[in-house]
């Protein structure tokens, strides 16, 4: 299901078109702009929420389509099916797919610069490097196994000596200590762990060699090619809404309580610890989604390790010169 | 009314209220799993609490799985009386109605969500939920009319046509009423079903998704409640319906056969030309409708596009030995899975001819593990039962058991009471008499109960293997998806779908040799 523009943004795009009289733009019809989120509506969105409750996108003419994603939204297949015209991705799968399946994706930003994702495990019984985890019981989402191998390898760890069973993102087991570490994002899961009465800890993948991005911005290259101008508007607008939120994280989450984050069955709170934890993942010297000739062949580099074999050309900084 | 047959009535109620007393204990004292069972009390105030977040996503549901049952039951109704005026479409359309009758949601929904948009595949998964019912109650009903009140409209000069809607639709209406029972909650469920994979921000079946990472185990058995609910609201709505329209009640049955329509004999050459028709529609229709969606050739896999992924491209030598590893970890416990969900089934069925009272109290428990999405009490199993076989097999057990039940305590109930009274009088034990009397006498209902439960021990068996074993195909699929292994999704679906149509073809065949050998006839 797909959200339009709501009538609090609705409202303060009027005032914005109030206080702006000349801009002639808002005589003009705005360009439809879908965009798939990677995730439900938590935090990680926090800077598009922003940019949409506030105008910015309305302000560079785009009509933005917010499609809510989740555990089982593959963004990338909405990208393929022609739903949405960008995507947020993890960079290995998208590589992949570029790499065996011919997928005509390019990545021309990242929302992190660090991958969010790490081993949560309980203060009590902490994991605090890949070489505790040897004897012990990891659940991993499907997907990330081949992230979780990586970091092993880059580690010297033997995969044989780790037990990896599947995660459903549920941290119960976690908690009631069936499992001894769990890979999740870092900015999350130790606020819900810690609600349970339990303290975690953690560790970022990133921390011990795979140093790959998250939320790659990602579109198919026909999009790029007959949607250039509205591509960048959307990253200038989404980038002026995140640079508003990170000013100071606790903010901006409250205001999206009846909105937004409704019915997530989420407290505020929690978003407020994830938008605070995730500020220094997302910082970067060329501003947000940038992405450094540094960081990308780190990138490179990491998922070599995989038996991924990722380009320079699979990544267009381009976009990015022109915000 | 005498004070036995009040107690007989309140019964149920009070063995409900035992267990959930017991359940109350057992939840403050955090008995079972360490906590992660909460108390009904618990979840109720949980509910409370969590209430203002429920109306949106029950709105949701409700839309996808109420234009699921329109459409579903539209398309059933048009179709059985297709089949029932002319048996050789039944004949025909025979594979596809075998394979939506088999083929597992979980297989399906990934596919559906990648060829349709929005709210589109919950409100196909719930179609399909309520066509095999519908369709098959409709063909029993208008086919069963009386012959007499048809003879006398046509010897009025009255038409097919006429007699079509005079009679035969009128003498149906009871039997499709009573189909659409069993379909309203099945509508329910494949609606939430088809949301675990399809995004969007409302619906109960993405509520519970996205509380699955909370570790609130009071909230996630508050949903499953709550959908329980609703599926159980649906069904009685339409009891009432039918008891109000028809003033009289029928049988539950949930069918599993595909009813004779009184077909000619044909000669050979047309039936073996008939039979490969039946094979391929379901194939060209899968061709036809990629076809007409026009969804792009790397994400919809047509027949043709599946064949070269698994044989020709240089992956598929890779892919033929990831799918065939994963079949040889799903197979044996899809078989092991069954025989234990009918030995289950067939115990309690046996006990409730000597002790009614225990089942009754069972029932209930039955039921919710039956409409409960399992997503929902994966969890728990887990940490009670681990990650190894016996929690694959207590899922598949949990969704086989139910319906194998009720179809064999029924064919149970059937048994002639003098058929008994013989080998009563010759002082035979009660082993004796159901080693004589009544297993003989209800193998069609325990062979119905064979073929519903075969492609319902497939589904358990990879639900438990993509949410706590990470083995077999169910985890293939959720790996595949994550990997945009679109073949890959395509060929578990198919694959699936093929076994479940193999597992009940052959207990047909067994079942008509078995039957046919003794002269009795087949249950629905």
């Amino acid at each position: 299901m797909s959200l339009r523009l709501n009538r609090r943004s609705f409202l303060s795009l009027t005032a914005a078109g109030a206080a702006l009289p000349l801009t002639s733009r808002f005589a003009m019809a705005a360009t439809p702009f879908a965009f798939q989120a990677s995730w439900i509506n938590d935090a990680e969105f926090a800077g598009y929420f922003l940019a949409i409750d506030k105008g910015y996108y309305a302000a560079e003419g785009l009509d933005v389509t917010y499609m809510s994603g989740g555990p089982d939204v593959i963004p990338e297949s909405t990208l393929i099916s022609g739903k949405a015209d960008l995507t947020l991705t993890t960079p290995d799968t998208t590589i992949k797919a570029i790499v065996e399946q011919g997928a005509p994706f390019k990545i021309i930003g990242a929302q992190y610069q660090k991958n969010p994702i790490g081993i949560v495990s309980l203060a009590s019984k902490p994991i605090n490097t890949p070489q505790d985890l040897v004897g012990k019981t990891l659940a991993v989402p499907p997907v990330n196994v081949v992230s979780v191998e990586a970091m092993l390898k880059i580690s010297g760890v033997d995969r044989a000596a780790v037990n990896i069973v599947p995660y459903a993102y549920d941290p119960t087991p976690l908690i009631k200590g069936e499992i001894d570490a769990s890979l999740d994002f870092t900015t999350n899961v130790p606020y819900t762990i810690k609600q349970a009465g339990v303290e975690a800890t953690s560790f970022l993948l990133y921390d011990f060699g795979f140093t790959i991005f998250n939320d790659t911005v990602v579109v198919t290259e026909e999009v790029l090619k007959s949607k250039r101008k509205e591509i960048v508007a959307f990253l200038r607008a989404s980038r002026k809404g995140w640079d508003e939120n990170l000013a100071d994280p606790a903010v901006y989450p409250p205001t999206f309580a009846e909105t937004w984050f409704k019915g997530t069955g989420r407290t505020i709170e929690n978003e407020v610890y994830f938008n605070t934890a995730q500020k220094p993942l997302m910082a970067a010297e060329g501003g947000i989604f940038s992405m450094s000739e540094e960081a990308i062949a780190k990138n490179i580099e990491a998922l070599a390790a995989v038996g991924i074999k990722a380009t320079r050309d699979m990544f267009d900084t381009t976009v990015l010169a022109e915000i | 009314m005498g004070i036995r047959s009040m107690l007989s009535r309140v019964r149920p109620l009070i063995n409900l209220l035992i267990l959930m007393a017991i359940w109350e204990v057992a939840g403050q004292l955090k008995l079972v799993a360490d906590g992660a069972l909460p108390a009904p009390s618990a979840i109720l105030l949980r509910l409370l609490t969590d209430w203002s977040d429920y109306p949106n996503h029950i709105g949701a549901t409700l839309y996808g799985a109420g234009a699921g049952f329109l459409i579903g039951n539209l398309v059933a109704v048009a179709l059985g009386t297709l089949f029932a005026l002319y048996p050789v479409t039944a004949r025909l359309a025979r594979g596809m109605n075998v394979a939506i009758f088999a083929l597992p949601p979980i297989a399906i929904s990934p596919i559906l969500v990648l060829t349709l948009n929005e709210m589109a595949p919950r409100i196909v998964l719930a179609a399909i939920g309520c066509y095999f019912v519908t369709m098959t109650s409709t063909v029993v009903g208008l086919t069963q009319a009386d012959p007499r009140a048809i003879d006398l409209v046509r010897a009025y000069g009255g038409n097919k046509w006429q007699a079509l809607w005079l009679v035969r639709m009128r003498s149906a209406l009871p039997t499709i009423l009573s189909g659409l029972r069993i379909a309203a909650p099945n509508a329910v469920l494949g609606s939430i079903l088809a949301e675990f994979g399809g995004g969007g921000r409302w619906g109960l079946g993405v509520y519970l998704l996205g509380s699955l990472g909370r570790a609130e185990p009071d909230r996630l058995w508050g949903i499953g409640l709550v959908a329980t609910a609703i599926a159980a609201l649906a069904y009685f709505a339409f009891a009432a319906l039918g008891a109000r329209l028809l003033k009289g009640t029928e049988a539950v049955t949930v069918p599993s056969a595909l009813p004779h329509s009184g077909d000619v004999t044909r000669p050979l050459w047309q039936r073996v030309l008939i039979l490969l028709g039946s094979i391929a529609l379901p194939f060209a229709l899968w061709w036809a409708l990629l076809a007409a969606l026009r969804v792009p050739a790397m994400i919809a896999k047509t027949p043709p596009g599946l064949f070269d992924y698994l044989f020709v491209l240089p992956s598929a030598a890779a892919a033929q030995v990831k799918l065939l590893a994963a079949l040889a970890q799903t197979l044996p416990m899809t078989l092991i899975g069954m025989a234990a969900g009918l030995a289950l089934a067939f115990l309690l069925a046996l006990t409730s001819q000597v002790r009614p009272g225990i089942v009754r109290a069972l029932l209930p428990v039955a039921l919710v593990t039956q409409t409960m999405p399992l997503v929902a009490l994966t969890p728990l199993l887990v940490l009670m039962l681990g990650r190894g076989p016996a929690v694959i097999l207590w899922i598949t057990i949990s969704v086989t058991f139910f319906p194998a039940f009720v179809t064999m305590a029924q064919g149970l109930l059937l048994v002639p009471r003098a058929a008994l009274d013989v080998p009563r009088a010759y002082g035979a034990s009660l082993f004796t008499q159901l080693r004589l009397v009544s297993v003989p006498a209800s193998l069609p209902y325990l062979f119905a109960a064979t073929r519903l439960t075969a492609p319902r021990a497939l589904l358990g068996v990879m639900i438990a293997e993509w949410l706590a074993t990470g083995t077999g195909l169910g985890n293939l699929l959720n790996q595949s998806r994550g990997y945009l292994d679109y073949g890959m999704i395509w060929a578990v679906a198919v694959v699936s779908v093929l076994i479940s149509v193999f597992f009940y073809q052959v207990v047909v065949v067994i079942e008509r040799r078995t039957l046919s050998r003794l002269g009795m006839a087949v249950a629905d």
